[in-house]
């Protein structure tokens, strides 16, 4: 019987043994790579239709049988899709495979959350970046969507319960304490692509098949009805992926034959049609083939669940044995992997995701997070950042574009030469990479329950998050929640603030009153039973979509790609991953904070005034107490300035948060995790925030991940980050995202790169910082933009976590990326 | 007057200490501004620093024109905000402790060596993976020697990398065995407690403006001919490591220091005494609007500089066999060149 990949096999140790030198200068892009990513940025963006068009056809097609078993009919959907899509091959490219039916289009969910853009469907070209869908196809769309509404997650966790409808409403209309985005699905993984480049699928086929001959799990248990089916649909599903890789191949071929196509590119498609016969089903033999067999499974990771944060993770790690062998046997050199990363990363642009207006201003940007996790050390701790993870940071050097996201790890002994490189790469002003401490983030994964080795294996999933690759389950962006309407709600008794006679609307338990808060203490405990009550129902709720998903929308491919399901045979969405998690996200961390530092000082240690007092100005959104606001805003301290008083607050502020979640599990019996990023969700909860104790007025937006609030770090780049490292990670499972924001000019020359550096190594090596993310940019520059953004297509700049085309962003949060703090001016 | 003017102060007054300076020495720095300068230069943009004593200052734009200052002066002093009586202010920042907006602000504080120490522990992890450190400045840190050697001891015992930058306008007479017969015992006492700091240091930044004597004190209000003499002296003993490495920078102020002639004079002079290297800093305005919140007089309407000036000033003092590098960018590799 064939073994399952196991932790020894896919925590390899490659790496430093081989000597090369130092990368220092890039490479120039090819004509080809200018080429394709000039087609990208001509493209508009749009809505594919070919999934949900192929999944109506299958639910009403004779294929279709309501008697087969859940996990089966949902196989045979998934692979009727793979099998049936219309194989798209572009000019130059050299990684091959459509994302979508068209160059630049999101795909489309049924069974899951797109079925939000219905809300706009008729006002499409009407959004910041417009939709480009013919009036046929959208009467199409919205046909497709009501006729399967039945089938959709949010009928079956939500709908179909009457007593659950108002919770949808509330939860992601009315969106105010939290929004949960598992309503569109779970998604964010950074699967085993080990296991997929070193031996293709047909090991899992293999498992399957054996398992059902034998009727016994690897560990010689019998099978179980369910786990029958489990394999059946596997295997089922296998057939379906080496389908559109055939249909794939198959296209290449006809292209090669036209007459038009010049001999070069023939034989390149012909090459190429060859690959694609061979992986993913079979191990990569090349690091073409590499590279392709990635990209292959991804494109079926994107078509079972939906496309947000469906990352690679180490694949600096993965592909280089097979880029030391083809270079030793004379098969490529670093131009021409280069020019293969490059490609590939450039298909990374045809996806996009699908946001109503409404939702789009919880995640602006048009940005999935697929990621690339670059650098790091091994399962032993030795540093294996190798000449891919130059080349890697080289190909996105000549691309420049929102995706891919590139993560970068940084430890102790990682060479002062990638750092400088990522940093560099940072100074063209693109906001990727990302940098990750190993140091924090692995004490934090073995909190969470992991062991060293499987922590030290850890790559980034999407934007932040995290997974020991290849084996965690991690729905790591389940929900975020709004903090700073927490403290509002215990400085009112439950329910927002409101300045008129009627009281405001109850969103929280009844707690004491503020005249009855003797000590700053009662203040704390309040906040901390609001944070704790919206908690509990936000896991109630995911609870109900966790059901829903293992009834309705499994998951094949991802439990192919993640260690542990294979051996228990069971669907991933039941729990069988080895690690499993789900994660909750905050927003206004440091808005909290600053409240509370003020809060004290001016109710129990000046006494200047009584809290009901000080409440009744919030309620006034400090009407008539402008003076108070201004010595508040400009005389207190504030959270990112190295002052440990103020910045304890944030531990007091965070710790009410993970207290309530960590004491969770999901329903697959997994841990509840804390993230400290909030996407851009601070600009729409902000406006459904009230007037705060540190000075910010109602409405206004709030502070984002573990970043200081708008303004408020003043003493420069040192102090926000000793400050950031001064909150203590350990709990912090699904990491954070601290934004800083450099002016351009300062840290533009060798001088400056190297600075930068440094404070990153400080940062993440000497003071344990977990994530850091940089704006490099001159204000001028987002002022010229935001005037007019059609003058700036390629202008990137970096929102909590991912970096997206500014002129994607809606005004309210160019506003805000304007207004932090630049430093070095 | 709380301060006596005419009574010599020894403790120091500190404007402020500033982290994360890139262009101040090598690598990642912090950089303590003491309060006080013996020179006037018209284009400063510190001018704050002019004067060793307290000074009120009032940011006009921050001010919301409450009046608690008005009301809360102890002396009556202030007849409406960013207006108030120097005869009658005693300094106390009564003021400015009540401004909710920060508007007021008392310049130069009082600060012990361990207090100093304390703000910049924190920053020495940026200095270790920079190669950075502290930078003395000001004003005029040798003003203020004494105190500065203290400080310069206690990080050099935490293994910081010191450096200063100084007008050069200081007393060495008698460190270099010159023409000592005239030298005043007291003079030479002050020259030792100067020398006693700067030999602490691993860097001196010596600034340099004006080449002729008599522009000198036009502009900067004193004469060079110490400065010189000081430059060479401190050249003299960094070649021979007596002393510590000296580099030369010079603010670039259009038709006043950026003049042909005085590029040409002060290249000859720097590849006289072996400095073939040299920072050139442009000017900037900013010093302006600092002149406001003290509420001394505009300085010299000075032009911006044009495009091609700071290049055509690199070309004169190539051709006098000088590198010039902008502020950040030195090679400081080049220090090892001395001796
Ligand atoms: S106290 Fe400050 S803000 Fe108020 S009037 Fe005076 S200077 Fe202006
Ligand atoms: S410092 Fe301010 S409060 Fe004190 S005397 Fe002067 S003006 Fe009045």
């Amino acid at each position: 019987m064939p073994s399952v990949a196991n932790s020894k096999d896919s925590v390899h140790r490659i790496g430093n043994d081989a000597e090369f030198s130092a990368p220092t200068s890039f490479y120039e892009p090819t004509e080809r790579i200018e080429n394709i990513k000039a087609e990208l940025l001509a493209s508009p963006y749009s809505i594919c239709l070919e999934r949900p068009v192929l999944l109506d056809k299958f639910w009403h097609s004779r294929d279709y049988s309501p008697h087969d078993h859940y996990l089966v009919k949902r196989a045979k959907a998934l692979a009727y899709v793979f099998s049936h899509r219309k194989p798209r091959i572009y000019n130059h490219e050299l990684i091959i495979g459509n994302m979508t039916s068209k160059r630049i289009a999101a795909n489309y969910y049924p069974e899951g959350g797109s079925i939000n853009i219905l809300e706009d469907i008729f006002r499409l070209e009407k959004r910041a970046v417009p939709l480009h869908l013919s009036p046929r196809e959208k009467l199409h769309l919205f046909y497709l969507g009501i006729r399967n509404l039945k089938r959709s997650v949010g009928w079956e966790a939500f709908l179909k319960h009457p007593g659950r409808i108002s919770y949808l409403i509330n939860n992601t209309f009315l969106a105010q304490r939290y929004f949960v985005t598992e309503v569109a699905g779970i998604s964010h993984q950074a699967g085993n692509y080990w296991n997929i480049v070193h031996h293709g699928l047909r090991r899992a086929d293999e498992i399957a098949r054996t398992c059902l001959e034998t009727k016994k799990l690897i560990d010689g248990t019998p099978l179980n009805d369910d786990q029958i089916a489990f394999y059946n649909a596997i295997r089922i599903t296998i057939d379906g992926i080496c389908k559109m890789a055939a249909n794939l191949a198959d296209e290449a071929e006809r292209l090669a034959a036209l007459p038009e196509t010049s001999p070069e590119r023939s034989k390149e498609l012909q090459e190429l049609a060859g690959i694609c016969r061979h992986v993913p089903y079979n191990p990569a033999r090349t690091f073409w083939e590499g590279l392709q067999s990635c990209w292959l499974m991804h494109i079926i990771m994107n078509l079972e669940d939906y496309e947000q944060g469906l990352s690679w993770g180490r694949l600096d790690q993965i592909l280089y044995p097979l880029y030391l062998r083809d270079i030793e046997e004379g098969r490529l050199n670093p131009e021409k992997a280069v020019e293969l990363i490059a490609s590939f990363q450039l298909k990374c642009c045809e996806t996009m995701p699908l946001f109503s207006k409404r939702i789009d201003q919880f995640f602006s940007g048009n940005t999935v997070g697929q990621g690339i996790t670059l650098g790091g050390t091994d399962v032993e701790g030795h540093d294996v950042t190798n000449e891919l993870s130059a080349l890697f940071l080289d190909a996105y050097a000549q691309i420049l574009t929102r995706e891919p996201n590139i993560h970068v790890r940084i430890h102790e002994h990682t060479p002062d030469w990638l750092l400088e490189k990522a940093v560099e790469v940072l100074q063209m002003g693109n906001g990727s990479p990302a940098l990750f401490g190993d140091k924090a983030i692995v004490r934090a994964l073995e909190n969470a329950g992991m062991t060293r080795e499987h922590a030290r294996d850890y790559a980034v999933i999407g934007c932040v998050e995290l997974g020991s690759q290849g084996r965690t389950y991690n729905s790591s962006d389940a929900a975020l929640f709004n903090l700073p309407l927490c403290l509002e709600l215990a400085l009112n008794r439950g329910r927002k603030f409101s300045s008129g006679f009627l009281p405001g609307k109850r969103l929280g338990p009844v707690t004491p009153p503020v005249s009855a808060m003797k000590t700053f203490d009662d203040v704390v405990k309040a906040y901390r039973e609001q944070v704790a009550s919206v908690v509990d129902e936000a896991v109630k709720v995911i609870g109900w979509l966790e059901n829903a998903y293992r009834k309705i929308r499994t998951s094949p491919v991802n439990s192919i790609m993640t260690e542990g399901c294979l051996e228990k045979g069971y669907d991933i969405t039941s729990g069988s991953a080895r690690y499993d998690f789900t994660s909750l996200q905050i927003v206004g961390l440091a808005d909290v904070a600053d409240s509370l530092y003020a809060i004290k000082k001016l109710v129990y240690e000046d006494k200047r005034l009584t809290l009901e007092e000080f409440t009744q100005i919030l309620k006034n959104n400090y009407k008539g107490h402008e003076v108070l606001r201004t010595e508040i805003i400009s005389r207190f301290p504030h959270y990112g300035n190295g002052n440990p008083e103020v910045d304890y607050m944030m531990q007091v502020a965070v710790d009410a948060f993970t207290d309530a979640v960590t004491a969770h599990r999901n329903t697959r019996g997994g841990q509840y995790l804390v993230g400290v990023y909030s996407m851009t969700c601070n600009v729409p909860f902000g406006k459904a925030t009230g007037a705060m104790p540190n000075g910010r007025l109602a409405g206004q937006v709030l502070s984002n991940g573990l970043s200081s609030s708008n303004g408020a770090d003043r003493t420069g780049p040192t102090a926000a980050l000793r400050s950031a490292a001064f909150v203590d990670n350990l709990n912090f499972g699904n990491c954070l995202a601290l934004n800083i924001k450099f002016d351009k000019k300062v840290v533009a020359n060798r001088a400056g790169k190297k600075a930068v550096a440094a404070l990153f190594r400080s940062y993440l090596v000497d003071q344990g910082g977990m994530q850091v993310q940089v704006n490099m940019i001159d204000s001028d520059l987002l002022r010229k933009a935001k005037e007019n953004p059609a003058a700036y297509p390629g202008l990137l700049v970096r929102v909590a976590g991912y970096c997206a085309y500014f002129k994607d962003l809606p005004p309210d949060v160019q506003d805000e990326i304007i207004a932090r703090t630049e430093y070095g001016g | 007057m709380l301060y006596d003017s005419k009574k010599e102060r020894h403790q120091p007054l500190v404007l402020s200490v500033q982290h994360f300076c890139l262009q101040d020495g090598p690598g990642v720095r912090s950089v303590i501004f003491f309060k006080g300068c013996p020179l006037r230069c018209v284009w400063c943009h510190n001018p704050e620093s002019w004067s060793m004593y307290p000074e009120l200052a009032f940011k006009k734009h921050l001010c919301i024109n409450c009046g608690y200052c008005m009301d809360i002066c102890p002396e009556k002093a202030i007849k409406s905000p960013g207006h108030w009586d120097r005869e009658r202010c005693r300094l106390c920042f009564t003021c400015v402790q009540n401004c909710p907006s920060g508007a007021l602000e008392g310049l130069g504080l009082e600060q012990s060596v361990e207090s100093i120490l304390e703000s910049l522990r924190p920053e020495y992890t940026y200095y270790k993976n920079s190669g950075g450190g502290v930078t003395f400045s000001g004003g005029e840190p040798t003003l203020f020697s004494g105190f500065a050697a203290e400080l310069a001891d206690r990080l050099r015992s935490e293994g910081v990398h010191l450096a200063a930058e100084t007008c050069g306008l200081f007393n060495l007479d008698g460190i270099v065995p010159r023409d000592n017969s005239k030298i005043l015992a007291k003079s030479r006492d002050s020259a030792r407690e100067v020398w006693n700091f700067l030999s602490k240091l691993d860097l001196i930044l010596f600034d340099i403006k004006i080449f002729d004597d008599v522009k000198h004190r036009q502009f900067c209000g004193t004469g060079n001919s110490r400065i010189k003499y000081n430059l060479e002296t401190l050249a003299v003993l960094g070649h021979n490591h007596t002393g510590p490495p000296v580099w030369p920078r010079l603010p670039l102020i259009p038709d006043i220091t950026n003049t042909t002639e005085n590029l040409v004079e002060w290249g000859r002079f720097l590849r006289k005494i072996n400095l073939p290297y040299l920072t050139l800093v442009p000017y900037h305005r900013l010093g302006e609007s600092k002149r406001e919140w003290i509420q001394i007089k505009k300085g010299l309407n000075i032009r911006d500089l044009n495009n091609g000036d700071l290049e055509t000033a690199k070309a004169i003092l190539k051709s006098e066999g000088i590198t010039c590098y902008s502020p950040g960018e030195e090679e400081w590799t080049r220090l090892s060149e001395m001796g």
